[in-house]
């Protein structure tokens, strides 16, 4: 038995190794496409996972509902606690309820005032969480809407109150989030009421980091910061979270967005900023295209205007 | 008796595969979306390499790229690095089985110790060479590497009592011979 053994090692050794040699230059070939090909290569990557998280997601929703369910379980023990808390922040809550309708009121009669058009263009495609990165070193999740939805690349996810991503990956029936948290993630903003501009930068932390400022004594703890829209891929004026600043003293965002529980994300359908291509041409009675009779007109209306 | 063993083998097999899949699963669930200041042992390698030392034909070596180049798909890794550095450990680990037998537990578990820092070192150092951004932070990768070898003799332990997968012990084979002689 050990001779024979010996002499089928003697055999297949070489193979085997043949075998070994051909798949790590396999696996390094995948790696150097990557590395050359990148969006390819994640398109692939995109594609993969909607194969499979779907196919999981008979398994993964009632494991992760038993799961936050225990954790819960947990919680009930400081029940009395929360209860009280609870009282005191809807005693808060009533009156910035009367504040909020107030406020409602006002806008109304503001809006119908300036006879404003809302875009409507900003409508949301709303998807359930399916699955987070798996892994402690990228933030992203995994929503259950894809190209099938009409979703692209590039536009923003929100909570019901603020900013949490941009999609980046779509396959037919998922689309990956990459989290404001992410080390990849940076997105152009806008800090009121200074005004001043400035990139959202994730580092793998709760609260990213303000980059890119460009006089930070405008700049206070409990700043607004919402997004600009510099750049044409993020819809302007999305709410993001506060200015902090961190022991360090670098300025930092408290996200509003809860991201403790990611469960239903909405994504922002936006079709891009249209460019203003052309100065303005001269507006003529008439249709007449004569320069004479036209730019007095034109003036006029600027005038008035 | 061949055939038993042989169906028992790709049993085995197709366990592997099924407790990699399984460990994907858990990592996947969208339990935490915050990010943390520690990283959990990458246990997808932890049971890799313990299988591997206990029983090399469990675990072929087409399995092991498999389901690393899968994980590296799904954890939004580099694909394909990670899966190249995981066959050569494991293979090296393979070769070293021999003489590693006889060993203690101890021996073992510096092996796997040695094999886990260098694989560390080069993906890190491969990323940084080839500046793929965003780099993972060095930190949590050392909190990962130190935590899977902290709880190798646990992953070990579990391998060996739940799953079943010991070594097999020098007289195994013949015992195995006789009986199914005797069956037949």
């Amino acid at each position: 038995m050990a001779k024979d053994r010996s002499q089928s090692d003697d055999y297949t050794a070489p193979l085997r190794r043949l075998l070994l040699g051909v798949l790590c230059l396999c696996l390094l070939a995948i790696f150097l496409v990557w590395r050359i090909d990148s969006p390819r290569v994640e398109r692939f990557r995109a594609q993969v996972t909607d194969r499979v998280v779907p196919s999981m997601g008979w398994a993964m929703v009632p494991v992760t509902g038993v799961i936050n369910l225990f954790r819960d379980f947990q919680s009930y023990q400081r029940l009395a606690d929360q209860n009280r808390e609870l009282r005191s922040e809807l005693r808060q809550m009533q009156a910035w309820k009367e504040a909020a309708l107030q406020l409602e009121q006002e806008n109304a009669r503001l809006l119908d005032l300036n006879n404003v058009r809302l875009d409507p263009r900003l409508t949301f495609v709303t998807g359930v969480v399916l699955a987070d990165s798996g892994s402690p070193f990228r933030q992203s999740v995994l929503l259950n809407v894809g190209a099938r939805d009409g979703i692209r690349d590039g536009w923003a996810a929100m909570d019901g109150i603020g900013l949490v991503g941009r999609i980046s990956g779509t396959g037919r029936n998922t689309a990956r989030v990459i989290l404001l948290t992410d080390a990849a993630s940076v997105v152009p903003a806008l800090i009121q009421p200074s005004g001043q501009t400035a990139l959202v930068a994730g580092d793998n932390t709760i609260r990213p980091l303000i980059d890119f400022l460009e006089n930070r004594d405008l700049v206070r703890a409990g700043d607004r910061v919402v997004s600009s829209g510099d750049g044409g891929v993020f819809p302007a004026g999305l709410l993001i979270g506060q200015v902090a600043a961190d022991p360090a003293g670098r300025l930092r965002v408290r996200l509003s967005a809860d991201y403790e529980r990611l469960e239903f994300l909405r994504v922002l359908r936006h079709l891009g900023v249209e460019p203003v291509s052309d100065p303005g041409t001269i507006v003529a009675p008439n249709g007449a295209n004569n320069g004479t009779g036209g730019q007095p007109a034109a003036l006029d209306e600027v005038g008035d205007g | 008796m061949a055939e038993l063993s042989t169906s028992r083998l790709w049993v085995m097999r197709a366990g592997f595969l099924a407790l990699a899949l399984a460990i994907m699963f858990f990592h996947l669930l969208p339990l935490d979306t915050l990010p943390s200041r520690w990283a959990p042992p990458d246990l997808l390698i932890g049971f890799t390499i313990a299988w591997v030392l206990r029983r090399p034909d469990y675990v072929p070596v087409l399995s092991i790229a498999a389901v690393t180049l899968m994980a590296d798909l799904m954890f939004q890794r580099p694909p394909g690095l990670m899966a190249l550095l995981m066959v050569l450990g494991s293979e090296y680990l393979k070769n070293r089985t021999s003489g590693l037998r006889e060993a203690s537990f101890i021996g073992e578990w510096v092996a796997v110790t040695f094999v886990l820092v260098v694989i560390t070192v080069l993906n890190q150092l491969i990323l940084g060479l080839l500046l793929v951004q965003p780099a993972p932070p060095l930190g949590l990768s050392l909190i990962q590497m130190v935590l899977t070898i902290a709880t190798y003799p646990l992953v070990v332990l579990v391998t060996q009592s739940l799953m079943g997968v010991r070594k097999l012990a020098p007289g195994d084979a013949s015992a195995l011979n006789a009986r199914t002689g005797s069956r037949a």
